[in-house]
């Protein structure tokens, strides 16, 4: 008994701070009107909010997939760099972006592409442009671009040059390369930066919220939002609860998905 | 903008590049040059959209002004006051437990490991969710208990430990790994015991012997926790308090190019921090 | 165990305790008579005004919540409540909405940071009603009221209203649209914004509403509603950006469909800095909405809390809210009588019809149907 102390506080910490909100998320999610029942969650898989959350689930995997190519080029063109001046600089901002809050980054992109935006008038751009779909995976990919290169440096640093010159000195074109030698070695990073950009995507919220245009944005976070705080919606907090449910239900999903392919692909590299 | 990245320290042996002259170098300039234009125009954008005005023309008013406006200082203030306590408290915590279970309960790896993966899979505007309705029955389940008070000091107005406690579910999971790469480059048992056989007790293992054997992974674990809790929106917002974030937002409302100064400013901090961290690291030689 | 410890742990139980106890059971003042403020139902049950005026200044503290100074003028209103009665007002989260003013009473049951009184929208007023909230407490101008404008128990009541208008900004706008069929126009592409996400947003639920009596809709049926922001957003007119004094200001929103007190503001607002915002009630979709107030029943200060709503339900009071750009509840009232102030009157927006308000029934309904139906009509 002695041993654990250590962890002891720990422990008990994470049983009530995260033990007694998940309890009462689900109770709440299955409470109808005071009593047990699936009627929120039904209710969550209909019309609009049903509508939200697949395009939540939408985005997410867009800005995910689009993400991680772009920041395994952008890594790759660092690593492979001569300049450490180039480097540092790339993976400083690196940081800096993928720890960013997002309502500067709303209010950024606001100023920018926004209706009355510096380079929305430049570009003449059709009103509104920003606040659609693709105007939003252009915002997460700020965040996401950053997050996926600080995933996958340290792994395309670690491609020995050897292999190269092995692969080459056996015939091997440069896609030749790539598709044996070196993507079975990066695919557990890659994997990993695609569910990491995915579950930060699915869960953002203070950017969309921030952006001021809530209207046009049927997302699962703003719904849940909506339900627990607002002029309009009395009684919905147990919808919020239930939509709350469903994401995480998602974000599960996704690591279970994820853990055996991670865990089969890193069995390749033992 | 909800998760935390770790903060990847300079390799510091960078592999002998092969570089073959011609299309790699075009290559990798396209990527640069639209990584440079994607990055670094809604940057340029958003400084001139805060000094530029249709009416008053040039001006960096929104700069001076911001320091005086409403609400600001105070903002701020909170929201450093939150990073330092939770710093503070998933330190405190953490710490402790890894060292145990390196030492004395290796067993209890995996519920660490799935501890501090949970608060990835529970988005925080579904954590606040919980954390919300469990605040409002609290309130009237423990109305005729001790606990009713404790629980009404913990949501003060003034400084919200609640705040603190879920800041701290939410950096978990940085602060482990951060932790543990760190633990990792040091022999935990052998000092351990070495300094134990010395006479040592044990907040004098912990203060003397592995802190500052971890002074990077704990800068690094700090900044990860500055900028998060600097950042955050979502929950302190649902909740109904008013740090920084949540002020940025109130202020927009009535002063746009201010929001975006401040904005701007905040970016310039966050830099100004990793910086510093990253001094801090190389400083150790890890 | 060595000192140190020994000081730690009593350090570390002192700081328990001192946050610990139990909810304390309410030790309301009395007076003669033995009603106590906390249970008087009207002023005449504590022995009349001056006997509540007494009582709350022994309070001398009132508690309010979510009331931005320039909403209604409230900023204004509490001024000249402090001033007259000496009494300190405590404005706390004046962004908050009616949610989380619910949330405060809930969460801070019986602690002395619990609000005092609440102004919420007309849905909470009936939902906090239901829930056993508010104390029954009848203003001395009671019986002016309009009968569908307060719970017969006196839960609630309604306090000041606006109709749903279009503000436009002349300037940038040639001719100001009238009414909703006006805003189809091809001229106004990309310019006509509401205030928020209708889930969310009271006045932007309005105007959905409004709008949808605009298409021969009824209370019973917000659909149309969605429909013709659905037409809007097809034509291209709709702008998706949240309408606040700042996207105002600059031109963001030049055509905002919000409450005509808020966009009576703006004109306020912002005509000293050349703009000129124009305020027009709609003639093809009347929707008002009346806020509602209420006295927290476990109010920290209750006898305070009483006299606030009789300074609201006052001339004075009333007054003050007129002079925000909103339609006190008392107006009919008051015009009839002649105190009503004839020059703020005569600013207000001018409104062809009577509107009317709807059951709690209609209202929830119209919730749930928006939450379904909302997203997939209007969204990119």
């Amino acid at each position: 008994m002695r041993r654990i102390l250590g962890a002891l506080p720990l422990l008990l910490f994470v049983a009530l701070a995260f033990g007694i909100p998940a309890i009462a998320m689900v109770a709440g999610a299955f409470t109808v009107e005071g009593s047990p029942g699936l009627g929120n969650l039904a209710l969550t898989l209909q019309g609009g909010y049903l509508l939200a959350l697949g395009n939540s689930v939408k985005l997410s995997a867009v800005v995910a997939l689009l993400g991680a190519v772009l920041g395994t080029f952008l890594a790759q063109a660092v690593v492979t760099s001569r300049s450490t001046v180039l480097r540092e600089a790339v993976l400083t901002a690196s940081g800096v972006l993928a720890n960013f809050g997002g309502v500067p980054l709303a209010f950024f992109w606001v100023a920018t592409l926004g209706n009355s935006g510096v380079v929305s008038g430049l570009l003449d751009l059709p009103s509104g442009s920003l606040f659609t779909f693709w105007g939003l995976a252009l915002v997460y990919l700020y965040f996401s671009v950053p997050l996926m290169v600080l995933v996958i440096a340290p792994a395309l640093d670690g491609l020995r040059p050897q292999w190269r010159e092995a692969a080459a000195n056996n015939g091997a074109t440069t896609w030749q390369y790539w598709r044996y030698v070196a993507l079975p070695v990066l695919t557990p990073g890659l994997l990993g930066g695609v569910v990491l950009l995915f579950g930060s995507a699915f869960a953002a919220y203070a950017t969309a919220s921030a952006m001021g245009a809530g209207t046009v944005l049927p997302l699962v976070t703003l719904k849940i939002a909506a339900a627990l705080s607002g002029d309009v919606q009395t009684g919905f907090e147990n919808i919020g609860l239930a939509l709350s449910l469903d994401m995480v239900l998602v974000a599960a999903l996704v690591m279970a998905v994820y853990l055996p392919l991670q865990r089969r692909s890193t069995r390749w590299l033992q | 903008m909800t998760t935390l990245a770790p903060v990847a320290p300079v390799p510091e042996t960078a592999p002998a590049a092969r570089s073959r002259q011609g299309r790699p170098r075009l290559w990798r300039g396209f990527v640069f040059a639209l990584a440079a234009l994607y990055f670094l125009v809604p940057l340029a954008a958003s400084f001139w959209f805060t000094i530029h005005n249709e009416t008053t023309g040039v001006s960096f008013a929104p700069y001076v002004e911001l320091w005086t406006a409403e609400g600001f200082l105070p903002s701020l203030l909170l929201s450093l006051g939150l990073a330092a306590a939770t710093i503070v408290l998933v330190l405190l915590l953490t710490l402790p437990a890894m060292i145990a279970v390196r030492l004395a309960v290796p067993r209890l790896r995996p519920v660490m490991e799935v501890i501090c993966t949970l608060p990835l899979v529970v988005p925080p505007i579904t954590f606040v969710a919980g954390v919300s309705r469990s605040l409002q029955v609290g309130g009237e389940v423990l109305a005729p208990t001790p606990f009713w008070a404790t629980l009404n000091a913990v949501q003060n107005q003034d400084f919200p430990l609640v705040l603190v406690f879920v800041y701290v579910m939410l950096v978990l999971p940085f602060v482990y790994r951060s932790l543990d790469a760190g633990l990792r480059t040091m022999d935990v048992r052998t000092l351990v015991e070495a300094a134990r056989n010395l006479g040592a007790s044990w907040p004098h293992v912990m203060l003397g012997v592995i802190v500052p054997n971890l002074r990077s992974a704990l800068a690094s674990a700090a900044f990860l926790t500055l900028a998060l809790v600097l950042g955050e929106y979502t929950v302190a917002s649902i909740l109904g308090y008013q740090p920084f974030a949540v002020w940025i937002v109130t202020i927009s409302g009535s002063k746009g190019q201010l929001s975006v100064a401040v904005s701007v400013l905040s970016l310039l901090l966050t830099w100004l921090l990793l910086l510093t961290v990253s001094g801090v690291s190389r400083k150790k030689g890890q | 165990m060595s000192t140190p410890r020994i000081a730690g742990l009593i350090a570390a139980l002192t700081v328990v305790t001192a946050a610990c106890g139990a909810a304390p059971t309410a030790q309301a003042p009395t007076t003669a008579g033995g009603v106590s403020a906390a249970t008087a139902t009207s002023a005449a049950q504590l022995g009349g005004l001056d006997k509540l005026v007494e009582a709350a200044k022994k309070e001398g503290d009132l508690h309010v919540i979510a009331l931005p100074p320039d909403w209604a003028n409230y900023g204004e209103i509490i001024k000249k409540f402090e001033e007259k009665y000496g009494i300190k007002v405590e404005s706390e989260n004046p962004d908050a909405s009616s949610a989380d003013e619910i949330n405060a009473v809930k969460t801070r049951k019986g602690q002395d940071r619990a609000p005092d009184v609440l102004d919420v929208g007309q849905a909470f007023g009936f939902s906090g009603a239901k829930e056993g909230l508010y104390a029954a407490y009848k203003v001395q101008s009671w019986d002016k009221i309009p009968d569908g404008q307060k719970d017969p128990n006196g839960l609630w009541v309604n306090d000041y209203g606006g109709y749903v208008s279009i503000g436009c900004d002349a300037k940038k706008i040639g001719t100001c649209p009238k009414t909703f069929a006006d805003l189809l126009k091809p001229e106004y592409k990309g310019k006509v914004a509401l205030n928020g996400n209708p889930n969310k947003s009271g006045s932007a639920f309005a105007g959905v509403w409004a709008a949808s009596l605009s298409q021969s809709g009824s209370l019973d049926d917000i659909g149309p509603g969605v429909q013709f922001f659905k037409k809007l957003k097809d034509v291209g007119n709709y702008n998706p950006v949240e309408s606040t004094p700042a996207t105002v200001e600059k031109g963001e929103t030049p055509i905002s469909i919000d409450w005509d007190y808020l966009n009576a503001g703006y004109r306020e607002q912002f005509l000293p800095k050349g703009l000129d915002f124009q305020v027009a009630v709609p003639s093809d979709g009347i929707y008002a909405q009346y806020y509602v107030q209420a006295v927290n029943k476990d109010a920290p200060h209750p006898a305070a809390a009483r006299l606030w709503m009789e300074f609201l339900y006052s001339v004075e009071g009333q007054n003050l809210w007129l002079k925000g750009g909103a339609r006190p509840v008392l107006m009919p009232a008051m015009t009839a009588d002649g105190t009503i102030d004839k020059a703020l009157a005569d600013k207000l927006p001018p409104v062809e019809g009577e509107p009317k308000f709807p059951t709690e029934e209609q209202v929830t309904k119209a919730k749930e149907d928006l939450a379904k139906t909302w997203d997939a009509a209007v969204a990119g």
